[in-house]
């Protein structure tokens, strides 16, 4: 009985700790990937020793690598909330990267075209708002296909990708594109309107820790709030959700409207904070966070901590790639995309030991002397 | 012969089963009795090697066999029909069969299993389109080609699990004048139920168990349905008491179903033709009917969620308005698992499904959780909810605990109005007395109830009001002057 005593033990641990075993299995995964890549380049003949050691001081050796990783989380932490909330709620937003993009495209037009007279105190924030605005509009734009065409989410979210994707490509070969250029790039935007940096010398912009504080604000939405059970309940189970009276559909929009804000607010970030201009090329943050959100279990506290991770990971991998050791970009890349894969492994393994344990009868309190049994959770 | 002997098991501190012997001769039927979490679908997950016993030992034909894993049993001829169908929708009958029956890679050899499938269908006097897509059938049907799957198979051994939950009264009867054929050609059959009058009906052995203990192993002849439901759940029966009716407490009804016709279109199916229905505080009217005679459009129409063609759905105004297509009053939908509950979400949140937007529960969208897990403490309590804690998944629990849990949420507050449909479908005796006197309970409180059943005898005996629903029409009946012969001549049409 000693074994099925310890389970019972170790089920109980996990229900009330189940933050920490996840957190768990995410360092199991990581090291497990890390021990496999290690290896693997080894025998390819790099050495693994230099490697990690690089590796590590890139991305977190010292207040300047430190805070280019966390610059380098901030658009994954806020597009990976923009998957993880969706996801939560029951609605599969592929298309982060398509609302980061028309966010930042409206930040760049109102900075450096539509504004031009304004105040340079109005400018910046008129600008945030309304990049968030547009990315939740955007994302809103597929619920509503949903709602009155019947377009699956999933669907029109992937393809509003690609129109976005060409809509900034007109807009930047068009009316933003900078005057004595023929590439398709927007004018550098005025240093007024860029976001403060809080560390002389880094890159470490005030929207890092703004990102930061969003992830914890959507995190007590989520756990504290009547809208935040809601679309719970409502991701999970439709129906029931429907019939117990919860508005189903506008909180599906609601979610929908504040994770493409949240995307958009990435693309906002990143151009006011980092590039400070625009190329059609503009990163794929909308898509890395998909897997950000993924591997922080949709919570926003774990997305928050996945987003870290995927920072110190790309910044590390670029000082390797940079440095003698000539280690090709893509390899951070695999081990990121290994990373999840394992985390997902391990996450269905636990998850079927539990099932397993959890679909055979349930113990009934000894005390209870009634007449309609213990339950038993297979009838 | 197929005998089993002290057969135990336990899951950690839990005894799921406990010294259990029994034995069925080939050509007999012998019945399983018990309540929900009695053992009985352990018993059946060891047989079907499923589990594995930490004692006893199971003998077939006189050999000592120990069943591994269901490939096992299904070598030793033992067949299971599950109560939820093992079947898959878009596949045809005879491909559904050919899973079960095909061994290793290949082709399907389509005509000689066609040939065994039409065998034994002539055999029970079935007809069977080997070519329609399971996901077409009838659930009656559906049970058939599973029936047939474990003949092909080679089951000499027939297991049903609550075989008649889902049927209606005709296919029941057809059922079990089935099983008893295929006794009479030298199967042995374990009917597993908690109906006791099938059993009664049908199975000359009984094993009746309670609490994972034998209660009683013998013939079914010289013992009354009564003496049954006293062994399985160790104690009498208190008949179900109803005042007389209180009905016209009001003469202001509180829902009034006018002339509604819904359904038909193109796909045809159910429809509802012109109904008329009131509704009053105080009573519970019940409507009768075989499923699928409009029931579903019905409680569609009710919720709001189907717009019938004509007529109109009236509430009391001081209710709410039907335009809103939200159902303002209780509902204990028919699928607790897929309606009326979030499985994956805990026994806490699934009590509060409806109360979470109310003062105290949450202030200005805020949620209080202290107030949450006292109210969620004080249902449990007063609905007798086992459950080992208030975080517990939902699903982890019990049928029965389930739909109290549902009965919990929508019934504390003595709602108004209340939409029920089969509320007792899958629960054991005792889970199903409680919900039938919480029905009660509420009427006496002054609800309106609309009691959606295909049990008629449970309709009845709790229904001041029955109306019967037959191919889209509904037709009232003068019970309880009308007797229940009456009342199951209209269910059939004649």
């Amino acid at each position: 009985m000693a074994a099925s005593q310890a389970w019972f033990l170790a089920r109980r641990a996990g229900r009330e700790f189940g933050w920490i075993v996840t957190l768990a299995q995410a360092v199991a995964a990581c090291a497990l990937v890390l021990a496999l890549v290690l290896t693997g380049l080894a025998v390819v003949g790099y050495s693994p020793v230099a490697i990690v050691t690089r590796w590590a001081c890139g991305a977190a050796g010292g207040v300047y690598p430190l805070t280019s990783s966390m610059v380098e989380a901030c658009p994954l932490l806020l597009t990976g909330l923009a998957a993880g909330l969706t996801f939560r709620a029951g609605v599969l937003n592929i298309g982060a990267q398509g609302q980061f993009l028309v966010g930042a495209v409206t930040a760049v037009g109102l900075t450096t075209r539509w504004l031009p007279a304004a105040a340079p105190l109005v400018a910046m924030p008129l600008a945030i708002a309304a990049g968030a605005l547009a990315g939740g509009l955007w994302a809103l734009l597929a619920s509503v296909l949903e709602r009155y065409r019947a377009v699956p989410v999933v669907l029109s979210t992937i393809l509003l990708n690609f129109v976005a994707l060409y809509l900034i490509r007109a807009l930047l070969h068009g009316p933003l594109q900078a005057t004595g250029t023929a590439a398709p790039q927007s004018p550098l935007i005025p240093a007024r309107d860029w976001l403060g940096v809080l560390i002389p010398l880094s890159s470490f912009h005030w929207g890092v820790p703004a990102a930061f504080l969003v992830a914890v604000g959507f995190w007590w939405f989520n756990t504290h709030t009547t809208w935040g059970f809601e679309t719970f309940a409502a991701g999970l189970n439709p129906a029931a959700a429907n019939l117990a009276g919860i508005p189903v559909r506008a909180r599906q929009f609601l979610i929908m409207f504040l994770g493409g804000g949240c995307a958009g607010l990435a693309g906002v970030f990143q151009v006011l904070g980092v590039t400070h201009f625009m190329t059609a090329s503009f990163g794929d943050y909308g898509y890395a966070g998909i897997a950000v959100a993924l591997l922080g279990r949709l919570n926003p506290l774990g997305i928050a901590l996945a987003a870290i991770f995927f920072g110190l990971l790309d910044v590390g991998s670029q000082r390797v790639q940079e440095s003698t050791l000539a280690l090709p970009q893509g390899v951070a890349d695999v081990v990121k995309a290994l990373v999840i894969l394992f985390m997902l492994l391990l996450g269905a393994y636990l998850a079927r030991r539990r099932l397993r344990v959890t679909s055979l009868p349930d113990a009934a309190p000894p005390t209870s002397a009634g007449s309609a049994g213990p339950p038993g959770g297979v009838n | 012969m197929l005998e089993w002997f002290d057969l135990s098991k336990r899951f950690g501190a839990v005894t799921a089963l406990q010294g259990v012997s029994f034995s069925i001769e080939p050509g007999s039927i012998g019945g399983i009795l018990g309540e929900n979490g009695a053992g009985k679908s352990t018993l059946m997950n060891i047989l079907f090697g499923l589990l594995h016993p930490d004692a006893g030992s199971l003998r077939v034909d006189g050999r000592v066999v120990m069943v591994r894993s269901p490939r096992v049993a299904r070598r030793l001829g033992l067949g299971m029909v599950h109560q939820h169908f093992k079947l898959v929708d878009t596949l045809s009958v005879l491909e559904n069969i050919a899973l079960a029956v095909g061994r290793g890679p290949g082709l399907i050899p389509r005509r000689r299993l066609g040939r065994q499938v039409q065998h034994w269908a002539d055999q029970l006097g079935w007809r069977l389109d080997l070519t329609e897509p399971v996901g077409r059938l009838t659930v009656g049907q559906q049970q058939r080609v599973e029936i047939i799957k474990a003949l092909c198979a080679g089951g000499r051994w027939l297991i049903l699990d609550e075989p008649t939950a889902v049927l209606t009264p005709q296919e029941t009867e057809n059922l079990l004048d089935s099983l008893r054929a295929l006794a009479h050609q030298g199967m042995g059959v374990i009917f597993i139920s908690h109906k006791l009058a099938e059993v009664r009906q049908i199975c000359t052995q009984v094993l009746i168990l309670r609490r994972g203990r034998t209660v009683y192993a013998g013939a079914t002849a010289g013992l009354s349905v009564e003496a049954m439901a006293q062994k399985m759940i160790g104690r009498p029966l208190e008949p179900l008491t109803r005042a007389a009716s209180s009905a016209g407490l009001s003469s202001q009804p509180r829902l009034e179903l006018r002339a509604v016709c819904a359904g038909g279109g193109r796909r045809g199916g159910e429809t509802l033709q012109r109904v008329n229905l009131s509704l009053q505080a105080g009573e519970i009217h019940g409507i009768a009917g075989v499923a699928g005679h409009g029931q579903d459009l019905l409680v569609r129409c009710l919720l709001g969620a189907l717009r019938p063609t004509s007529g109109e759905v009236w509430l009391d105004p001081a209710l709410g308005h039907w335009r809103h297509r939200v159902w303002p009053g209780a509902c204990i939908p028919e699928d607790r698992r897929r309606e009326g509950l979030i499985e994956t979400l805990s026994v806490q949140s699934n009590l509060m499904l409806k109360d979470y937007r109310r003062r105290p529960f949450s202030v200005l969208g805020v949620c209080r959780f202290a107030r949450w897990r006292q109210r969620a403490t004080e249902l449990v309590e007063r609905f007798d909810i086992r459950c080992r804690d208030l975080n517990a998944p939902v699903g982890t629990l019990s049928g029965g605990n389930q739909q109290k849990v549902v009965l919990a949420r929508e019934l504390a507050d003595t709602p108004p109005l209340i939409l029920a449909v089969n509320p007792t479908r899958g629960l054991d005796v005792g889970a199903t007395q409680f919900v039938l006197r919480q029905l009660l309970a509420a009427r006496y409180a002054g609800a309106a109830i609309l009691l959606i059943h295909s049990d008629l005898d449970e309709l009845l005996s709790i229904s001041d009001r029955v109306s019967v629903l037959y191919q889209g029409r509904l037709q009232a009946t003068a019970w309880p002057a009308a007797s229940r012969d009456d009342i199951g001549r209209l269910m059939l049409g004649v």
